[in-house]
């Protein structure tokens, strides 16, 4: 491992959500009520560690694909592209994904949601970026599922991603939210951001499939793991 | 019934011990640090990932025979362990482990630092309760960091 060492660009507050949201519960128990200390960088916090993969290892790109039929749900073919905060793509970079099914489950023991499991569903996957920065996964369209013990929230359909820039300091979860779902415009997490240009860079787009034989829609999604127009950080 | 994200658990498995590299073991005073991840109330939390990024034995993050990045997740009792080497200074940095932390009603993930002593050090001093920030030594292996997100005895937290 060779070392990596960049200088970072600042986030601009208003593209990231606040800590403490409204309609919200866990964040009033969760988010620290002293405000975060602002530190000088160093090597530590510029550097990060390179072929994440030798730990993490990769899995196929493929969710809907898991048992002997294909997952119930649209087929969709998400093509999402990592870049840095100057635009330049960052090859090698290692994305985790996760979502839940066609009818709201996650494939996860904490998930008491009674909606019913898909056994040929995956749920998760961990894919290398090209050297264009693009990571592409087949999977289904998630589903919208109520949230417990609130006044009515569901989340819209979305996708979870994890992924690492060249350094400490630009590692990034975040969602991925579809374009025209009318849950988008009430989501407490989607709407914690304020700046409304930074919460349309988290809605993927969907591209006009060529022939009428193709299998899946195709979304698009651009990830800037930094810098002023970084993506939201999110649960 | 919680609301997610419902990080897959499998994600998190076979990434905590930082001691063994392509199947040889890591230069350095192996140690094992451990710690609970509570919320407002000390109540545990159950599958919080934590992640550290550490310099090796000698203070250097370009070691190709150390890689010093882990990920543990919290048990139902929320207990995160990581097995590593002690790493050394770098530069003019106290020997240190930087966290990250990743949970559901943390709306942005969250990053502080683990150090061994109480020393002074860039970051350290810019902290008030900086004793929050020392690890306990239970021994000259084993080293105890818990992480309290909210409430009595909050771990500081750093912008970044």
């Amino acid at each position: 491992m060779s070392i990596v060492s960049w200088t970072v660009e600042p986030r601009d507050p208003r593209t990231q959500p606040q800590g403490e949201v409204t309609g919200y519960a866990q964040t009033f128990r969760r988010w620290p009520a002293q405000p975060l200390v602002v530190r000088p960088h160093d090597t530590g916090e510029l550097s990060g560690p390179e072929r994440l993969e030798r730990r993490l290892p990769p899995s196929k790109a493929d969710l809907a694909g898991r048992g002997a039929k294909r997952a119930i749900g649209q087929l969709i073919h998400l093509r999402a592209r990592i870049v840095d905060e100057d635009g330049a793509p960052v090859p090698g970079a290692l994305v985790e994904i996760w979502h839940c099914n066609a009818a709201g489950k996650y494939l996860h023991p904490n998930d008491s949601n009674d909606a019913p499991a898909d056994p040929n569903f995956q749920g998760n996957a961990r894919l290398v970026a090209g050297d264009s920065g693009l990571v592409e996964l087949r999977t289904i369209k998630p589903a919208a599922y109520p949230v417990p013990d609130t006044a009515g929230w569901w989340r819209p359909p979305h996708i979870h991603f994890s992924v690492w820039g060249r350094v400490w300091l630009s590692r990034l979860v975040t969602q991925m939210f579809f374009p025209g779902e009318p849950l988008n415009e009430n989501d407490a997490i989607l709407n914690a951001v304020r700046d409304p240009e930074a919460r349309e860079r988290c809605i993927a787009r969907l591209v006009p499939t060529a022939r009428a034989s193709e299998t899946a829609l195709i979304y698009e999604y651009q990830l800037v793991v930094r810098g002023r127009k970084g993506a939201p950080r999110m649960p | 019934m919680t609301l997610g994200p419902f990080f897959p658990r499998e994600f998190a498995q076979g990434a905590n011990d930082l001691t063994i590299v392509a199947g040889k073991r890591a230069e350095g005073e192996v140690i094992e640090i451990a710690g609970i991840v509570t919320e407002l109330d000390g109540k545990p939390l159950d599958n919080v990932v934590v992640e550290i990024w550490q310099a090796d034995a000698r203070g250097r993050y370009d070691n190709p025979n150390f890689f010093g990045w882990g990920r543990a997740a919290t048990d139902a009792n929320g207990r995160y362990s990581f097995r590593t080497v002690k790493p050394g200074k770098v530069g003019g940095r106290a020997p240190h482990i930087n966290f990250l932390v990743l949970y559901s009603g943390l709306m942005r993930q969250l990053q502080t630092t683990m150090f061994f002593e109480k020393v002074s050090d860039p970051v350290l001093d810019v902290v008030k309760q900086r004793e929050r920030l020392i690890a306990r030594k239970i021994s000259s292996q084993s080293f105890s960091f818990d992480l309290r997100l909210r409430g009595e005895g909050e771990t500081p937290f750093f912008d970044d």
